[in-house]
């Protein structure tokens, strides 16, 4: 566990470093709609972008804006910096116009080695699903065509099921995190989700099962609140520490780099066709607030985490300029405090420790509330 | 809500009715005079100043006539059980025009109306919106007219369609919430960002789907000989269209700058109705007049500016009048940037592939909602400044328009390399006056022209030269 919170601190980990030292490639990723199966099943190692607090923006503010969202300016950054120089390619998606920006300045300022659009649409209905399903198999031709590595369908199946066990041990930490006497906190618990998503399946499944083993009988006591996290992309550790240092505890979250990369998955037979498996698990279960026609989803994923975790409260947050979680979060805080569940709605700048303070003050007084009802 | 506040539209409805029933050659005097004797507030002063510029002519009165048919028009379909849309303007409002049943209302537009008329310039109803705790870095063009639906008495459509998926997420999220938070209906025309034939071919599915539901929805299958008819009177509009665009290449240029408002005003109402051709009719009339008669409001023409995106409205005179007074030709924004096309008329088949195509070349879904966030938007922008014969670009810099701040700077990169051309990044919100004032941004503009595009075309002077003036200077 301990060397799975320190790996999660750095962008490249010792096994990322073990994998391009025996000749590995390693592909960049932003959302989580993007279905990692495919970039398994050719051999490589899929790593999802993040910035891990850093909020250093300077050159990527030559490129983007002060209107663009601090967390996509901090990954820029870092992928201008040469930071991200060990990836091997890029999958795009559509997540958000930050994103998109994002995406589309650092391939012109350094390029990528491989690079491919994933059009994911923003509506799912019977129009968009064919279209989405035939994206993944030219996604999948992309990466056979740049990378030399014919994918069969029993190799996108035997990586859908490696995929299926991940999100069932990940689920059981959830179990360990949302139970009476948490085994993990809220800030261990992102960095194992975040050490998740830039590590290789089989190293990944071994560490979640010791993990589990190691925490299942661990009891944390005396937490002063339970609160579900919800929100923008929030790779911050430390903002849950924060958080955390209070004396609450984050039982349980609807982040993108949390509960909502997983959870929605539906798990398939083999034997059909994996491209519509994955675009069941990856589209139209895809929990983001990019998506429409869909926010009772959103809503109904939020309530039954309050009611299956047994929060006290739900902290949203949102980096300032973000649209989709800024509006959606006014929704959801709308929908929480008409069932009676206390929310604190939170703008903040991404990795700025000048915000800390304030971010201090506002949970202090929103624990005091809690504590006060 | 503030029950005691009428709301945008309700407060709007009286100004537009002196607008539909005085009629036009009082109007057309009134305007200028009550233009002329500055009366009222500041902000109503440079609204009128701005309409009824001298140079805007003829054409004002049939283009408010416009804009008033079109809001009265909506307000009487409901009272007559018809549906009422609210659209975003990157939705062809034509679609909407040819159903008997169905009105259309574009929030941005509404939004611009209150900016302009109303005395407090909107800024109510954004503060309504803010109420809620919406994000102040949402979109002013949007929020305004929908805060007043969210916390007023104000008129409420019977259901929001929503084509800004793929191409604006702030525009999007707005029209979501409004419509869950009033419990209406939303429909969606998404666009996928797949500008080849796959792309086309699934946006043509898309448009079929939509006309669907909206056929469901408002109980009245799409009549083709209506269709025809609201679309022949579309392909009339696309003419003056390109008339009006081949009168903005003259130097120095016949159109008035406000010109530039009234074309997006047209496409984003009453495309494919009468009145918007009579008040396209009216613009190329009043240009081709300016043309003949070389008319032009400043001694000389000093800059011909295209704009990026957006242009500023709560101050129409501030702008559009004060650049024509400085000779600075004002080329159209991006939101003119819709290069309709001519609609096949012979078949309900290929009428619904006209508007497929139509709604696909719609500002912003045709720049940034393409598979590129900045080549789409960038060849547009580089293709007006080269066709008009533009010194420069500015780009408004609207606050909340995310996807166009995010790659700005490859458009700058591009008109640079390219084109050797200056861009003006400008900070504002195009919408409200409290972001950046209005002398703010003249002042700006003013330097930049100044500065660097009219320094572009004046020779070189050696350094020796340079040097010897400046000691000259300082003797003096």
């Amino acid at each position: 566990m301990e060397d799975v919170l320190r790996q999660s601190a750095v962008l490249q980990n010792e096994l990322v470093k073990g994998w391009k030292e025996k000749g590995g490639k390693v592909v960049g990723y932003t959302c989580t709609a993007t279905p990692v199966e495919v970039l398994e099943a050719a051999g490589l190692l899929p790593y999802r972008i993040r910035a891990l607090g850093s909020s250093e923006t300077e050159m990527a503010d030559a490129r983007l804006s002060r209107f663009n969202c601090s967390f996509c300016r901090s990954c820029l950054q870092l992928g201008l910096n040469g930071s991200y120089d060990f990836l091997d390619g890029m999958i795009e998606t559509n997540g958000c116009d930050h994103l998109r920006g994002m995406i589309e300045n650092w391939e012109r300022a350094k390029g990528f080695g491989f690079f491919h659009y994933l059009k994911v649409p923003h509506v799912v209905d019977e129009d968009s699903i064919p279209y989405f399903v035939e994206e993944l198999r030219i996604y999948k031709r992309a990466v056979e065509d740049h990378f030399d590595q014919a994918i069969s369908d029993e190799a996108l199946w035997d990586r859908i099921q490696a995929r299926d066990r991940i999100g069932g041990k990940l689920r059981a930490i959830y179990d360990l995190r949302e139970r009476e006497k948490p085994g993990i906190t809220g800030a261990e618990a992102l960095s194992v989700f975040l050490w998740a998503t830039a590590v290789p399946s089989q190293a990944l499944e071994d560490a979640l099962d010791s993990i589990i083993e190691q925490r299942k009988d661990h009891r944390i006591e005396n937490c002063r609140a339970r609160l579900l996290l919800g929100g923008a992309a929030t790779d911050e550790v430390d903002f849950v520490r924060e958080i955390e240092s209070l004396g609450a505890l984050v039982v349980t979250d609807a982040l993108c780099y949390g509960a909502r990369a997983f959870m929605p998955r539906i798990e398939s037979s083999p034997g059909g066709d994996p491209f519509k498996a994955m675009a069941e698990s990856y589209f139209e279960k895809l929990l983001c607030p990019r998506m429409f026609d869909d926010f009772a989803s959103r809503r109904d994923f939020v309530f039954k985490a309050v009611k299956r975790a047994k929060v006290d409260g739900v902290v949203l947050v949102h980096n300032k300029f973000c649209d989709v979680h800024g509006v959606d979060n006014v929704a959801l805080r709308m929908a929480l405090e008409k069932a009676g569940v206390p929310v604190l709605q939170l703008e903040k700048e991404y990795g700025a420790k000048a915000d800390l303070g304030r971010m201090r003050t506002r949970f202090q007084a929103f624990l005091e509330r809690i504590e006060g009802d | 809500m503030d029950v005691k506040s009428k709301g945008l539209v309700n407060s709007l409805l009286p100004r537009l009715a002196v607008a539909q029933y005085v009629p036009t050659p009082i109007l057309a005097k009134a305007g200028p005079l009550l233009a002329s004797l500055k009366i009222g507030p500041p902000a109503m002063q440079a609204a009128l100043s701005g309409l009824f510029s001298p140079q805007a002519g003829e054409a004002t009165v049939p283009f408010l006539k416009m804009i008033s048919t079109w809001v009265l028009n909506a307000r009487r379909a409901a009272k007559q059980g018809k549906k009422v849309f609210l659209v975003p303007f990157n939705f062809p409002c034509e679609i909407i025009h040819a159903f008997e049943g169905a009105e259309p209302l574009t929030s941005e537009v509404l939004s611009t109306f209150g900016v302009v008329a109303l005395p407090e310039q909107g800024e109510e109803y954004w503060d309504m919106a803010m109420a809620l705790g919406l994000p102040d870095h949402m979109c002013s063009a949007n929020t305004i007219e929908l805060g007043s639906m969210l916390g007023s008495a104000d008129f409420k459509p019977q259901a929001i369609i929503s084509s800004a998926p793929g191409g604006c997420d702030v525009n999007s999220k707005i029209h979501e919430f409004v419509a869950h938070y009033l419990d209406i209906p939303h429909f969606f025309l998404q666009k996928p960002p797949d500008d080849g034939g796959r792309g086309r071919a699934q946006y043509n599915v898309y448009m079929r789907g939509l006309i669907r539901r909206l056929e469901d929805f408002i109980g009245e299958k799409l009549s083709e000989d209506r269709l025809r008819s609201v679309l022949t009177k579309a392909n009339r509009c696309t003419e003056l269209y390109y008339e009006l665009f081949d009168l903005q290449k003259a130097v120095p240029c016949p159109v008035p700058n406000i010109f530039s408002l009234f074309l997006y005003g047209v496409r984003f109402t009453m495309w494919g109705t009468d009145e918007g051709i009579k008040a396209l009719e009216a613009m190329v009339k009043v240009s081709r007049e300016r043309l003949a008669r070389k008319a032009y409001p400043a001694e000389k023409e000093i800059a011909r500016c295209v704009w990026a995106y957006t242009s500023y409205y709560y101050d129409l005179y501030g702008l559009f009048g004060w650049m024509e007074e400085k000779g600075y030709s004002h080329l159209g924004d991006g939101l003119d940037l819709f290069f309709p096309r001519m609609v096949d008329t012979s078949s309900m088949d290929s009428m619904i592939e006209g508007l497929a195509e139509s709604a696909w070349n719609m500002p912003m879904t045709r720049q940034v909602g393409a598979e590129s966030m900045s080549r789409s938007w960038t060849e547009d922008v580089i293709w007006a400044a080269r066709e008009l014969n533009a010194d420069c670009v500015i780009y408004c810099g609207h606050h909340s328009c995310k996807q166009t701040w995010s790659v700005v700077s490859i458009l700058r990169e591009e008109l640079m390399d390219r084109l050797g051309m200056p861009i003006l990044i400008l900070q504002g919100d195009s919408w409200i006056k409290r972001m950046t004032p209005m002398s703010v941004l003249q002042e700006e503009i003013d330097e930049f022209v100044k500065n660097v595009v009219a320094k572009k075309s004046t020779p070189k002077r050696s350094l020796k030269k340079r040097r010897q003036k400046r000691m000259e200077e300082m003797d003096s």
